[in-house]
C-alpha cells in the first residue's frame, strides 16, 4: 500500500535482544511451531493484552473451546506484530477469525501512524486469509486519570472505526467506555497497573468478544467450508 | 558491598514517567494509602513476579488468609523498590514478615551491584520495621535456554545468600522448584514468556513459600 514506507508504524521489525536471554525470538519460534501442530479456528495476535488473557481461567472457559491460538507477545508494537505475521506465524493455518489487538505500545508514533499500522496488519491478514473475518479490538484507555495516552488511544480508535469498515472482512470492537468511571478514573480492580487487565477486567471484554466470535463462527459452518476454499 | 553512592542499584530512584500516563506513581500512591487503611501481617514487595502473583487464584487461596498486602510493580529494579519503601510504603504498618523479590530487571548492573541493591533494601526494611523478618526470594532462571542472565541471577543469589547468613532479621529462600529441565530448557507451561510464571508455575513457587511464611508467623516476634 502506498505510504507504508513513510509510516514507521507499518514497517515490519523484530525486537532486539537487549537483555540477553532471547525471549522474544523464543516466543516467536514457539508460535511458528504451533502453526505446524495446530488447526486453530480462531487466532489471537497482539501484545501483552492478548498474551495475558491466556494466563487467566477466562481463556480456558471462553476461548480454548473455540480452538483458539494465542500469539500475544508483551511489549509488541504494530511493527513487531507485522514482522511476526510475515515470518511464519500465519503459515499452514486457516483460522476463520483473527483477533488483532495491538497499538498501545507504539510510543514513538502518532495516533495517525498507529491507526495506519493497524490497518496495514488488517490488510495483510485479509490478503493472506481471504476467507477469514478480522476482529480488531480498540485500544483501551490507560493510566489512573486522564492523560495524553488516553487521548492518543482514543484518537487511534476514532480513526480505526472509520477506516476499518472499508476493508470488508474487518470488524471493529471497542469496549473502552466500560473502563472509565464518571470521575475519569480507571480502577485497579479492572487494571491492576492501570494498563493490564485483571480477571474482572478481562470478563468485561470477553463477553462481547466471545459473543461476536460465536456469531462469526456460526456463519461459516463446517459443511460450507469446502465450497469457500 | 559497594557504597550507595557508587552503586546505582542501591541508590533510591523513582521510575521516570517516560510513557506519559504516570502509572508507576499511581501505583506507589495507592500502596501508600493502603498502609493507612490496613494492618497486614505480611507485605510482599518487588517487581512483576510479585505483582502478577496477586492476579492469580493462588493469592486468594494461600495468601489472603494470612493478611497480606502486595506492593509489586512490573519492571521495578532494586533502586525503584528502594525508593518506594523509603517513601511511605512501609509507614503506618507493622507486618511480621516482609517478602522481597526483586533484581531480575536490573539490566546493565553487575551481579555484585544487584546484590548490593537487595542488601540495601534489607537494611531499610530493618530500620523501618525492626521487629519484622525479611524473606528474600532467590531470583529465578529466565530465558528458554541457558544464557548470561541465568548466570547473573545465580550469582546474585549466591552473593545475597552469603550476605544474609550473618543476619538474624532476614533470610534467603530459594523458590525455584527446578524450572530448568535436564536439557537446560525452561518450559512455557511454567513461564509463558520464559520470565513470567503461569498459574502452574506460581503453584510450584507459592506452596513452599506459603509454608515458610506460616512458620515465620507462628514464631514469637523478633527483638
Amino acid at each position: 500500500m502506498s505510504g507504508d514506507e513513510l509510516n514507521p508504524a507499518a514497517v515490519p521489525q523484530q525486537v532486539e535482544d537487549l537483555h540477553g536471554d532471547g525471549r522474544w525470538m523464543s516466543q516467536h519460534v514457539r508460535f511458528v511451531q504451533e502453526c505446524k501442530d495446530g488447526e486453530p479456528e480462531v487466532l489471537f495476535v497482539g501484545d501483552s493484552m492478548v498474551q495475558l488473557m491466556q494466563q487467566y481461567e477466562i481463556w480456558g472457559e471462553m476461548f480454548s473451546p473455540l480452538h483458539a491460538l494465542n500469539f500475544g507477545l508483551a511489549g509488541d508494537t504494530t511493527c513487531n506484530v507485522l514482522w511476526r505475521l510475515q515470518n511464519g506465524e500465519l503459515e499452514n493455518i486457516r483460522p476463520k477469525v483473527v483477533v488483532l489487538w495491538v497499538g498501545t505500545n507504539n510510543h514513538q508514533h502518532t495516533a495517525e501512524q498507529v491507526a495506519e499500522g493497524i490497518v496495514a496488519i488488517a490488510q495483510l491478514l485479509t490478503n493472506r486469509l481471504p476467507k477469514a473475518k478480522i476482529v480488531v479490538l480498540g485500544l483501551l484507555p490507560r493510566g489512573e486519570r486522564p492523560n495524553p495516552l488516553r487521548e492518543k488511544n482514543a484518537a487511534v480508535n476514532r480513526l480505526l472505526s472509520s477506516r476499518l469498515p472499508r476493508l470488508g472482512q474487518v470488524l471493529f470492537l471497542d469496549v473502552s467506555k466500560e473502563f472509565v468511571h464518571s470521575d475519569g478514573t480507571i480502577s485497579s480492580q479492572d487494571m491492576f497497573d492501570y494498563l493490564h487487565l485483571t480477571l474482572a477486567g478481562y470478563r468485561t471484554l470477553a463477553k462481547p468478544l466471545s459473543d461476536l466470535l460465536l456469531q462469526i463462527l456460526e456463519e461459516t459452518p463446517e459443511e460450507r467450508r469446502a465450497s469457500l476454499v | 558491598m559497594s557504597a550507595e553512592a557508587s552503586n546505582p542499584a542501591a541508590t533510591p530512584t523513582p521510575c521516570e514517567d517516560t510513557q506519559g500516563d504516570g502509572r508507576w506513581m499511581s501505583q506507589h500512591v495507592r500502596f501508600v494509602s493502603e498502609t493507612k487503611d490496613r494492618e497486614p501481617d505480611v507485605i510482599f514487595v518487588g517487581d512483576s513476579l510479585v505483582q502478577l502473583m496477586h492476579q492469580f487464584g493462588i493469592w486468594r487461596q494461600l495468601f489472603s488468609p494470612l493478611h497480606c498486602l502486595n506492593f509489586g510493580i512490573g519492571g521495578d529494579a532494586t533502586q525503584h523498590v528502594l525508593w518506594r519503601i523509603s517513601n511511605g510504603e512501609l509507614d503506618n504498618i507493622s507486618p511480621k514478615v516482609v517478602v522481597l523479590w526483586v533484581g531480575t530487571n536490573n539490566h546493565g548492573h553487575t551481579a555484585a551491584q544487584i546484590a548490593g541493591g537487595i542488601m540495601a533494601i534489607v537494611q531499610v526494611i530493618h530500620n523501618k520495621l525492626p521487629h519484622a523478618h525479611t524473606l528474600v526470594l532467590g531470583l529465578l532462571p529466565r530465558g528458554r535456554m541457558p544464557n548470561p542472565l541465568r548466570e547473573r541471577n545465580a550469582e546474585v543469589n549466591k552473593l545475597v545468600q552469603d550476605a544474609l547468613s550473618s543476619l538474624s532479621h532476614a533470610s534467603f529462600f530459594n523458590v525455584d522448584p527446578g524450572f530448568v529441565l535436564s536439557d537446560g530448557s525452561i518450559s512455557h507451561q511454567e513461564m509463558y514468556d520464559y520470565l513470567h510464571l503461569t498459574a502452574h508455575g506460581y503453584q510450584a513457587v507459592c506452596e513452599p513459600l506459603h509454608a515458610q511464611i506460616k512458620s515465620l508467623l507462628e514464631k514469637p516476634a523478633e527483638n
